[in-house]
């Protein structure tokens, strides 16, 4: 069985329309990646598979059961964790997850357990009489989600969890995303940052201005721009570099700049790496080293949406 | 339970945020001290109770209001029979007497000019004692006219002015009156915590986990609602207990009925502070609209210093402070024994109440969220 299902999902803000005409099913056992530039209509997505929004027209149905009709078994089957963070600054750990757990009609013994439990699935345990506002933000983002998944919920709905912390806390909630994921939970999971996804997602969804404009695994999307290779030219600097004449060159389709790397996708039909190489020998750049890589995720969104996922 | 659940962590909450214990409980404590002090001496002058003047007209033949008279007198009231060509109501309004008495075959009618003042309302209710007798008798009367006699002679007559409490530590000192109505003023400011109630889940974003969780939003807004009476009451009883133990202020003899005024108008305090915030979707304009209400509310509700037999528009202004129609009805309990002025305090209170909270709860079911 689905744990989600939404068809012909729409959501408009007064004439904007936010979420267009989206379908799209979730098996059970997965790690769904949600793919979106900011204002794609991830998050309003998100807020309506949770209840927090209205749809303006289709459905969404978790484990099989519409959830408007049945909003209190939808609920109960799924946890939150928002993209701000939703957590009491005047509470401690253990109060917040205690309170929230206590919401979905856990009690007395069971709900301690839990709470504890939670807790220690991010990493919190030592932290339980301590306020929120002694916490680095890793520290909030992981008492984040100890609050959405106290209560065992089958789907849990992620969105950006890891947005603005450290390196430490990113991998510790990523370890946990994959360990939910074993203990039977399903995932759905947003981001900005296209490794995260590439790395745990056994799925994803590529959302842009409201529609899922590619849907499949790593390897079918990858497939999707076959015809496309990267090639990555470490130069010493990039400062008289012209992006534009690159550009120019043929079988070229986008430049990028990431610090001294600048990333240029191109048509794998055309052998253009001599006339590129001559590009950079006569502005008079050197170059350190020079890679040509088969297609990422961050390739495939660029081609299809034309826009740099995290840049916008 | 969710509706306990989500009380109970507002209260506890409340009660950890130094803000609300400073404003709840230290402010008003110390405001009593220093205006119950500061101003001690413009009490004990105006409000003597031997300084109550009275004018009355007895167009009965009976002996009943003569003993009434003379027995009041002992106690420091002063009466004096008016001639046909004075206008009682007339004196009365220009401040000559604090009370005019009509007394006819038909009954009894007092005048008297504010009826908030202490004069008025211990003439008011020793009157009323005077009535009730006078009503006994009359039954007699009727069913055995030669047993009249010993039904007067059986009580006192000094009996009536007992049942007012007419006794000299019963005068609102400066203490007693600023315990009343720094009282009812900070059970206004509620309404600021209150305002704040659904907008800081809003702010906080866990208006959205709360949405998410399977509560209903008719639970989690009583629930707040709840739990932010509960938390505004106890700090109303311990203000309360506090200025009646430590500064010895007089709260009167039926602590029951005051508290339960005072509790309708914490309920009218928090359903203000949610309604309003409902009104708009930012939390400064409520905030602002909220501050600006209370201050006029307690400057022309008496909360600063007394305001005696206003007058004209400046007395239209003052009826629609609720901190009038609250201090009036808690005086007249306390002072007066008058229990009936309860009613129109508590009917306000609770009318504008629901109407506050209709408005919130047609709001949230509009909104998508909290
Ligand atoms: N309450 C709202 N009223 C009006 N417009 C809104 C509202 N919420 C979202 N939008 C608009 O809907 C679009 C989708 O927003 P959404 O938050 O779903 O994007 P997102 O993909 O989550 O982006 P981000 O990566 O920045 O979180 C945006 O253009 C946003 O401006
Ligand atoms: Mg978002």
């Amino acid at each position: 069985m689905n744990v989600l299902e939404i068809t012909n999902l729409t959501k408009k803000f007064a004439d904007f329309i936010a979420v267009d005409n989206m379908s799209l099913s979730v098996a059970e056992g997965e790690i769904f990646g949600f793919l979106g530039a900011n204002g794609a209509g991830k998050s309003t997505t998100i807020n309506m598979i949770a209840g927090l929004l209205r749809s303006n027209d289709g459905t969404i149905s978790i484990l099989g059961k519409n959830s408007a009709k049945q909003s209190r078994f939808a609920k109960m089957n799924i946890g939150m964790v928002p993209q701000d963070l939703a957590i009491y600054e005047d509470m401690t750990a253990y109060e917040n997850v205690k309170f929230f757990a206590g919401l979905y009609g856990l009690r007395g013994a069971e709900l301690n357990e839990r709470v504890e439990e939670a807790l220690e699935f991010v990493g919190l345990q030592d932290k339980h009489k301590s306020y929120p506002k002694s916490f680095s933000g890793g520290m909030k983002r992981r008492l984040n989600i100890a609050c959405a998944i106290a209560h065992r919920p089958k789907l849990i709905i992620m969105d950006e969890p890891t947005v603005g912390i450290d390196p430490q806390s990113r991998n510790y909630i990523l370890t946990s995303v994959r360990k939910l994921n074993e203990m039977g939970c399903t995932i759905i999971y947003t981001s900005h940052y296209m490794e995260e996804v590439e790395e745990i997602c056994s799925r994803i969804a590529i959302i842009d201005h409201g529609k899922i404009i590619a849907e499949g695994t790593k390897e079918q999307l990858k497939s999707i721009i076959t015809n496309t290779k990267d090639v990555w030219i470490e130069v010493k600097s990039i400062e008289n570099a012209n992006l534009e004449s690159i550009k120019e060159i043929n079988g070229v389709e986008a430049v990028f700049i990431d610090e001294n790397l600048i990333k240029i996708n191109s048509d794998t039909g055309v052998n253009n790496l001599n006339k590129i190489i001559e590009h950079f020998m006569s502005s008079g750049i050197e170059i350190r080293s020079l890679q040509e890589k088969a297609p990422n995720l961050e390739t495939v969104f660029l081609t299809l949406t034309g826009r740099n996922l995290r840049d916008q | 339970m969710n509706i306990l659940n989500i009380a109970w962590k507002g209260i506890k909450t409340d009660f950890r945020d130094t803000r609300t214990l400073f404003f709840m409980l230290a402010f008003p404590i110390v405001l009593m001290l220093v205006l119950g002090t500061a101003l001690s001496n413009t009490f004990t002058t105006s409000l003597r109770v031997d300084d109550i003047d009275v004018l009355y007209k007895d167009t009965t033949k009976g002996e009943d209001f003569p003993h009434f008279i003379a027995a009041a007198e002992k106690s420091g009231l002063h009466f004096k029979k008016a001639t046909s060509s004075i206008d009682g109501e007339k004196e009365v309004k220009q401040g000559a007497y604090d009370g005019y008495v009509e007394v006819t075959a038909q009954g009894l009618q007092l005048y008297v000019n504010n009826g908030t003042s202490i004069e008025g309302n211990i003439l008011h209710g020793m009157l009323a004692s005077f009535v009730d007798q006078y009503n006994i008798a009359s039954e007699i009367i009727k069913v055995a006219p030669e047993k009249l006699e010993s039904a007067f002679t059986r009580e006192k007559p000094a009996d009536f002015i007992k049942e007012t409490s007419l006794l000299p530590d019963k005068q609102p000192g400066s203490m007693d009156y600023y315990a009343i109505v720094i009282t009812t003023m900070i059970i206004l400011y509620g309404a600021m915590s209150a305002s704040s109630l659904i907008v800081s889940e809003r702010v906080r974003k866990t208006a959205d986990r709360l949405i998410a969780s399977p509560v209903r939003k008719s639970e989690i807004f009583i629930g707040k609602v709840l739990g932010s009476l509960v938390s505004n009451s106890i700090c109303i009883v311990l203000v309360i207990l506090f200025s009646k133990l430590v500064f010895k202020a007089n709260w009167g003899d039926h602590l029951g009925l005051v508290f339960l005024v005072l509790l309708t108008e914490v309920i009218f305090a928090v359903s203000m502070g949610i309604g309003v915030s409902f009104l708009t979707k930012t939390s400064a304009g409520p905030r602002v609209f909220i501050m600006l209400f209370v201050q006029l509310a307690s400057f022309f509700g008496g909360a600063y210093f007394k305001i005696n037999n206003p007058e004209g528009i400046f007395k239209l202004i003052t009826d629609l402070s609720p901190l009038t129609w609250m201090n009036t009805a808690l005086t007249k309990i306390i002072y007066a024994n008058d229990f009936a002025a309860a009613l129109p305090a508590l009917s306000i209170n609770l009318a504008s109440s629901f109407i506050f909270l209709l408005v919130a709860v047609i709001s949230l079911q509009r909104r998508e969220g909290l």
